[in-house]
């Protein structure tokens, strides 16, 4: 529905500085294309065709965590890595900040630190403390200035059952998170029925990330 | 045979003007990136939309240069060119000063360039940067080892003749990774096509040459070193073909997107062409660098007075400087998910949006102090590199003895 709780509670969790949107949502029309060279409007909320027949859908884009990841492919130290469950993460000791996978993604979801960051309030209100999987450092309060950042999908979170943040704050429960190895799981089961569909698959990058399609889209009466 | 030509041009270099006033720039340029280091990628003009900018754009510019002169080179010897037999050992300085210069390039760019070795400690060979970092070290290694047999055993032949055979191939490898850097991405359609690296290459040679022929008339001007008329005559030769095949690609490549309607496709050339936001790529690109030194270089007439091959060579670098512009900036342009409210900057600059739709970029001037800092560097070094390597009377000793038609 168009709220961005997810977006300001991922903003929230992982303390980021002002000008960072790990999670946005972009606005657009029902089961539309991702793909528009020219938009129909500049402006988020505005709905897409020509009265009355108007339409408008939204469309929350973060790391789409691809199985076949560019942005893996392009990083020349392997400071962005895929976790055994698929998790894409960046080490932030490692990454020398040359933006490759900046270039490389297409759905525009990373985030580089140009400069220091400016946070408001200036003091950390999110997870708050350093983590780290299969010894690397994947989360820090204050990402330092020169590397790349982007979701994490709350790997903290995840890692003691929690859902993810933006999951867990929506609240019209859009977002489901689960094992898509698990065919019962609640995202295997939505995904078969609905016929869910990957953003931009005709790329071959395969995300697991997987967007149910509008089944009910309301239309503009006069 | 040393002549007394060389004897001048050995005179200290710390004289001229032209070598305090580089120096300064050098200096001021280090000025600039320590300042960059201080308060990070912010002061430049890049963001997340467009993320690279001019130190990528000149990265590439010189290391098709590095490649260019390496290829003028190896051709005296393995296509049996004996007037471009003198400019052999100017040509592999040239090839490992810009190969250095170019990976140094790579350093105001990094975000963290003191992890630069993490290159070398972790390399994922996945990453076509990994390739050209390395095919660029492996490059420059080689000119340079080359250089120091051509200066310590100018005799042997065998071996040079052996060196010319590796040294053309990896010219050509050096620029297609450079190029396929960019080729392989799939999210920037304007990059994401199978010509990039033959575009790559013959811009490399054009380029290269020209250098070749700026330099070799700043010799012949200013250190009396003269260059035998049948050597200029293929430098023109050799700038008009490799012009003329450069603009074929970049011409096939247009007519295939303005034949289709692609909207991706179109939206990036619409930035480029006549009224597009970058149309100031394609006039320097195709006729202050293209149309014109080419007519100049075709005509028998004009291409026989050195002055319009110089001027020619000027204008050819220029072009193919907007070459390099004109595919890095609009390529990042139009995001492949355009929808609004676009992508985040990563910066925040109060009353204006954190998104941006269509990117926007233009360079700070931390950015061209760097690089002209860096420009004044490799020149130095070239004229450094032209007395250590007694490159003057390397020109002289090999006045060809058969007049090449």
């Amino acid at each position: 529905m168009g709220c961005w709780t997810c977006a300001v509670g991922c903003k929230a969790i992982n303390d980021e500085p002002l000008g960072y949107w790990w999670n946005r949502i972009l606005t657009t029309e029902p089961n539309g294309s991702a793909q528009v060279a020219t938009s129909a409007s500049p402006a988020i909320d505005v709905p897409h065709g020509v009265f009355p027949n108007l339409e408008l859908a939204y469309l929350p884009v973060a790391c789409q965590h691809c199985n076949n990841a560019p942005c893996q492919k392009v990083c020349p130290v392997g400071a962005t890595f895929r976790r055994e469950d698929g998790v894409i993460l960046i080490d932030y000791e490692r990454c020398i900040g040359c933006r490759y996978c900046l270039a490389a993604c297409p759905y525009g979801v990373r985030i580089f630190n140009w400069g220091p960051g400016e946070r408001v309030p200036d003091f950390i209100i999110g997870y708050g403390e350093d983590y780290r999987t299969e010894g690397r450092l994947v989360f820090e309060p204050v990402r330092p200035m020169g590397v790349m950042e982007k979701c994490t999908l709350c790997v903290e979170r995840i890692d003691v059952g929690e859902e993810p943040f933006c999951v867990a704050v929506c609240p019209v429960g859009a977002r489901v998170f689960g094992d898509l190895n698990d065919p019962q799981s609640e995202v295997s089961t939505l995904i078969n029925e609905e016929g869910a569909s990957q953003l931009l698959a005709q790329l071959g990058t395969d995300p697991n990330i997987y967007y149910l399609p509008v089944r009910h889209p309301d239309k503009v009466s006069e | 045979m040393v002549s007394k030509n060389v004897v001048r041009a050995s005179t200290p270099m710390v004289r001229s003007p032209w070598v305090w006033g580089s120096s300064a720039l050098v200096v001021v340029g280090l000025v600039a990136w320590f300042y960059e280091l201080e308060h990070g990628l912010a002061v430049t003009g890049m963001r997340d939309v467009v993320s690279w900018g001019l130190y990528i754009i000149t990265f590439a510019f010189l290391i098709g240069l590095a490649a260019g002169g390496l290829v003028v080179s190896a051709s005296a010897e393995v296509f049996h060119i004996e007037a471009l037999r003198p400019l052999s050992r100017l040509g592999v300085l040239t090839a490992a000063i810009f190969s250095a210069a170019g990976g140094l390039m790579i350093i105001p760019d990094l975000g963290k360039p003191f992890r630069i070795l993490n290159l070398f400690l972790y390399p994922n060979w996945t990453s076509p940067l990994e390739w050209d970092v390395t095919i660029i070290t492996i490059y420059f290694l080689f000119s340079a080892t080359e250089l120091y047999y051509m200066v310590r055993h100018p005799d042997h032949k065998r071996l040079f003749k052996v060196l010319a055979y590796i040294a053309l191939p990896l010219a050509v490898l050096l620029h297609s990774i450079t190029a396929i850097l960019f080729g392989l991405q799939f999210a920037r359609v304007w990059w994401n096509i199978a010509l990039l690296p033959p575009m790559f290459v013959a811009s490399a040679i054009v380029s290269g040459t020209a250098l070749i022929v700026v330099i070799a008339w700043i010799l012949q001007k200013y250190h009396g070193v003269t260059i035998p008329s049948s050597t200029w005559r293929w430098l023109a030769g050799l700038m008009a073909v490799s012009l003329a095949i450069d603009l074929f690609f970049v011409g096939c490549d247009y007519v295939t997107i303005l034949w289709d309607n692609i909207p991706t496709d179109r939206a990036v050339l619409a930035l480029v062409l006549p009224g597009g936001r970058f149309q100031f790529t394609f006039w320097f690109e195709w006729v202050v660098g293209g149309l014109i030194p080419f007519v100049v270089l075709a005509s028998s007439k004009l291409r026989s007075k050195i002055g319009y091959v110089v001027a020619s060579a000027v204008l050819i670098l220029v072009g193919v400087y907007a070459f390099r512009i004109e595919l890095i900036v609009p390529g990042f342009i139009n995001p492949l998910i355009q929808l609004p409210p676009g992508i985040a900057l990563g910066t925040f600059t109060p009353g204006a949006s954190p998104f941006q739709l269509v990117g926007h970029y233009s360079p700070t001037i931390v950015e061209y102090l760097i690089v002209v800092g860096l420009l004044c560097l490799t020149a130095l070094a070239i004229a450094w590199g032209y007395h250590a390597f007694r490159v003057g009377e390397s020109i002289e000793s090999e006045v060809p003895h058969v007049k090449s038609s």
